[in-house]
């Protein structure tokens, strides 16, 4: 249910979810094909949330549960938040969990000059 | 019932043993039933289709041995017709043609016949038959005793869970209760049996009236446990203890913190959201805090809408963070509402959410009459869904502060 685009800029990983919805129906499958990118070595993911309508306290749970498995080791970053999702990140505060960037451009550059 | 039981209690003898025989000669059909019962069958004859169709309605029988051409009804007629009956149990259709009918074969398994025997029938390939059959029935016998154990599994399981529901909503307050100076009005939606919504209200002492409402994560039985748990250990006593962190102004951000460590687990994708809330009445104050739970609304009896905080961290999401606190006014006169997310994010068939401008008309038509806001915004919410059980779970609690002084 995602599209990986790796090898990005500094070796960051975009993801494209293939879904308007993230909820508790597809929270599971969407984190672990994340998490089997970090398997594979994409420690440096962004995930771009331009094509996400809806995301559920089970969709956020999901992402956190991403964000820990990183930890340290490297990570995760998120952009094109937009309508209710981005007030999902508000009223949870996942905005400051996470690094959160308007486009897709504004976060590559700016993970590119962490790198 | 177990599998072994229903094994004993329904043995192979009674399986497949009525076969029906229908021909127009009689001859023919002494013949076959002679077979028939030296194999262990109990044949029962008819001499034509209308009777042998109603010898099939009438008995257990689950195989048919018929002729072709018959009066009144002939073969074709007879299984399409059993075809038609589409009764529980399947029947067997076993036609006896001439050696080069291959049109008529053709025809017969539209109509619904299984297999042929050709004339004249012999001892050998009657017995084959009759065994395959019976090796079909055995196993289709087989199949209809696993889905009765799997349907009284899932009745057992439905049972459970609707006794775990009892106990869930036992946790819940009433629907309207005045206690601690404030009166509480609430609704309770589970969007399946059980629910991962929890709420209650508290009389503190010393002027302070506390209250919470809580939604975990996802929903269903395993949302529920959670949030049952939760509801066992907030007690009046643990509230006001967990509320005073000896700073002299009640703290609900101690409250949360503390829930935060007690439910974090590494190894679990487990959490929710909640606000917590201290009313203390003589200032006319609400300390609160909130804990990524949609922000509630304080509104005037003249319909004035404010909506509180604007947003916290989750509760057993993350281990190493710091909950905030804040206060605002709460006069008396004025009622607070808390609604969980269910409501926001319900939508309608054109797939629009209902969200808070709606939840807001709502309070502001309510104004005058909070005791009604609960079942108002329910109702709301029905015919917005048109109908259609809610996705998430719903809860609304409403705090009225009436007129003391």
């Amino acid at each position: 249910m995602i599209k990986a685009l790796p090898g990005i800029g500094e070796g960051i990983c975009v993801i494209e979810p293939r879904l308007e919805r993230l909820t508790a129906a597809n929270a599971t499958g969407f984190r672990d094909e994340l998490l089997a990118l970090l398997e594979k070595g994409e420690d440096r993911l962004l995930v771009d949330m331009s094509g996400v309508e809806f995301v559920d306290s089970s969709g956020i749970g999901a992402m956190v549960g991403v964000l820990k498995r990183i930890g340290n080791r490297g990570e995760i970053a998120i952009c094109g938040l937009s309508g209710s999702v981005q007030k999902m990140f508000g009223i949870t505060r996942m905005d400051r969990v996470f690094a959160v960037y308007r486009d897709r451009d504004t976060a590559i550059a700016a993970m590119n000059e962490r790198a | 019932m177990d599998a072994r039981q229903i094994a004993i209690s329904k043995g192979d003898e009674a399986l497949g043993r009525i076969v029906i025989v229908a021909d127009d000669d009689a001859v023919q059909r002494m013949y076959t039933s002679a077979i028939l019962r030296k194999l262990g069958f109990e044949p029962l004859e008819a001499g034509d289709g209308v009777s042998a169709l109603e010898l099939l309605r009438n008995t257990a029988a689950q195989l048919l041995i018929c002729d072709l051409d018959m009066p009144r009804m002939d073969g074709h007629e007879l299984a399409r017709q059993i075809r038609a009956d589409n009764a529980e149990r399947y029947v067997h259709i076993l036609m006896v043609t001439g050696r080069d009918q291959r049109r008529e074969r053709e025809r017969a398994l539209e109509s619904g016949v299984d297999d042929f025997m050709a004339k004249p029938l012999d001892t050998a390939s009657l017995t084959a038959r009759v065994r395959s059959v019976t090796r079909l029935l055995r196993h289709e016998q087989l199949l209809a005793d696993r889905n009765a154990a799997v349907a009284a599994a899932k009745e057992r399981i439905e049972e459970d869970i609707r006794a775990a529901a009892n106990a869930q909503r036992r946790l819940l307050p009433e629907p309207h209760r005045t206690t601690g100076g404030c009166t509480f009005h609430s609704a309770f939606v589970p969007s399946n049996i059980l629910s991962g919504d929890m709420f209650a209200y508290y009389d503190l002492g010393d002027g302070l009236t506390g209250f919470y409402a809580a939604d975990v994560a996802g929903h269903g039985v395993h949302a529920s446990l959670l949030s049952v748990a939760l509801g066992h250990l907030m007690t009046a006593d643990y509230f006001r203890s967990q509320i005073n962190d000896g700073s002299g102004v009640p703290a609900p951000h101690a409250l949360v913190a503390a829930l935060n460590r007690r439910f974090h687990d590494p190894d679990s994708h487990d959490y929710f959201t909640m606000f917590c809330g201290v009313i203390d009445r003589a200032a006319d104050r609400l300390h609160y805090c909130q804990a990524g739970y949609p922000s509630p609304i304080i509104v005037s009896r003249e319909g004035d809408l404010d909506h509180v905080g604007d947003g916290g961290f989750p509760v057993g999401l993350i281990d190493t963070i710091t909950y905030e606190q804040g206060q605002t006014a709460f006069p008396q006169g004025h009622s607070l509402m808390l609604v969980s997310d269910g409501a926001h994010e319900a939508e309608n068939a054109e797939g629009r959410a209902f969200e808070d401008s709606r939840i807001a008309d709502c309070v502001r038509r309510a104004a005058r009459e909070p005791s009604h806001i609960p079942q108002r915004l329910v109702a709301a919410l029905t015919e917005w869904r048109a109908g259609r059980p809610l996705d998430d779970d719903l809860s609304v609690l409403v705090c009225e502060r009436r007129n003391e002084r």
